[in-house]
């Protein structure tokens, strides 16, 4: 067992690797997106939000399987050149709007928990909608987002797993080929997959829950000082 | 004036302002209809009447917390109706005080103080500090100015409150009930600030249930009953003798 451990691992973790390459890609441009698009469907004009809106439904109605193979598969078939992207880039591509959407309805939420007080003083004293905005309620909204971020985050690394269909050699890719290898040894194969995946999505787990617990004992004071958007 | 006419100095003009909200089952609702009234610089005027008057709402389209659905507020000859008007820069000039504090709940008193002053008025760090300071002083709330809105009293945080549009240098001045949230025992303190306010000349407007206060204090007070303003007139005559049924039907109810 150990000797197979060491023989497989190397390879587990060649697609380890990229499985933490295209997830925090997906993380870091899906959230930033997500922003934008939360913000815009809660103080948008009417019909950018119902746009954004359609955008997020669309999104989160379907399977994200059927998303990667739209955006690989379908897209080039256009024979736009912009669409002729790499599975790697697909994959990025996929994840990405797949993590924004998300993000967006966790943004809006959050936005829209900030009581309605707070909107109207920030406007009762003459701040322009970025001020208000950046000055009084993003510095309130942003923890509410912490934990169903973390939530969405963990969905996204795992859902890296289904990138193998586009042949992307990411951890479960590898884990695959290993099993093909060593197919009496699938449980322990597998066993080694899971617990890579364990690996990265349980300290994000822990690390928010440790931030509420932070962010609870500072109670009022909260965030305040450190909090300068 | 030119014309010979006397004029008061008018700070704002209502003249034929209508409300209409539509609910999300599409009824409409006439919250306020045909209201005509006026404040004069310098005058301190009570808006009373029973719940859902719409008094709060006239209240609040002075600072286009609503939006005007029918005729014009002026406020200092500015239209408020007018699509073009900066109503950021105009709200800078009115004060609103809220029936629950609304202090920035992540911001210490002082910070609730100079932070619409260094965005809004574009003040210094160190000029906005000097207002809030004075301002805190002469409310004696100095001790209070690094703790946060949740550390303090429903009292203390109205007068933070008031504070915080009084270092706006404002015009107007409107209360949204500024005390009906308040514990009995802290109504007097906030009262007792705006009756200084009043003493110093501020223009003001308040919507309120303090009856006494209206009369002690205020110049004039206007009724209003289901979205009409009904009776207009000096506290002393209004409470002693008001002249229609429905306000001598409201004043029965609560003195």
């Amino acid at each position: 067992m150990l000797e197979l451990t060491l023989q497989t691992m190397p390879f587990l973790l060649e697609g380890f690797l990229n499985t933490i390459l295209i997830s925090l890609a997906a993380i870091s441009l899906g959230s930033f997106v997500g922003l934008v698009l939360g913000l815009g469907r809660t103080v948008g004009p009417k019909p950018v939000q119902n746009i954004i809106g359609l955008y997020v439904h669309l999104v989160r109605a379907t399977p994200f399987l059927v998303q990667i193979y739209i955006v690989y598969y379908v897209l080039p078939t256009t024979k736009l050149s912009i669409f002729d992207f790499s599975n790697f880039m697909a994959a990025v591509i996929a994840l990405t709007i797949y993590t924004s959407s998300y993000t967006a309805e966790i943004v809006r939420g959050s936005l829209e928990a900030v009581p309605k007080g707070q909107w109207e003083a920030a406007a009762a004293v003459g701040m322009k909608m970025r001020q208000r905005l950046l000055n009084v309620i993003l510095p309130q909204a942003w923890k509410l987002t912490l934990p169903p971020l973390a939530g969405v985050y963990v969905l996204v690394i795992k859902g890296t797993s289904i990138l193998t269909v586009i042949g992307v050699v990411e951890l479960m890719r590898q884990g695959e080929d290993a099993i093909h290898r060593h197919p009496a040894h699938i449980m322990w194969i597998l066993f080694l997959v899971a617990s890579l995946y364990f690996i990265y999505c349980f300290p994000i787990l822990r690390g928010i829950k440790y931030m509420e617990k932070k962010i609870a004992a500072k109670g009022a004071r909260s965030v305040a000082g450190d909090a300068q958007w | 004036m030119a014309d010979g006419t006397a004029q008061n100095d008018v700070l704002v003009k209502v003249e034929g302002l209508s409300k209409i909200f539509k609910t999300a089952d599409g009824r409409t609702i006439n919250a306020l209809t045909n209201v005509n009234t006026f404040v004069d610089r310098g005058e301190v005027v009570a808006i009373i009447g029973p719940s859902g008057s719409g008094k709060s709402t006239l209240l609040r389209t002075m600072n286009g917390l609503e939006t005007i659905s029918e005729g014009h507020i002026h406020i200092d000859g500015i239209d408020l109706a007018d699509k073009k008007t900066d109503m950021n820069a105009l709200r800078a000039d009115v004060g609103m005080v809220f029936q629950h504090f609304n202090l920035f709940q992540h911001k210490t008193s002082l910070e609730n103080i100079t932070l619409p002053q260094t965005l809004v008025r574009k003040r210094t760090k160190a000029e906005a500090d000097q207002i809030a300071m004075d301002l805190l002083r002469q409310l004696g709330l100095d001790h209070l100015a690094n703790n946060y809105p949740s550390q303090l009293s429903g009292g203390q945080q109205q007068r933070i409150a008031i504070a915080r549009a009084l270092a706006m240098q404002p015009k107007l001045m409107l209360f949204d009930e500024a005390t009906s949230a308040l514990d009995p025992e802290m109504v007097g303190e906030v009262l007792d600030l705006i009756k200084g306010l009043a003493t110093d000349g501020m223009t003001m407007c308040l919507v309120t249930h303090e009856m006494n206060f209206a009369r002690e204090v205020c110049d004039r007070v206007i009724f209003m009953d289901a979205g009409e303003l009904v009776e207009t007139g000096k506290p002393a005559e209004f409470f002693a003798k008001p002249s229609t049924d429905r306000a001598h039907q409201f004043l029965d109810k609560v003195l």
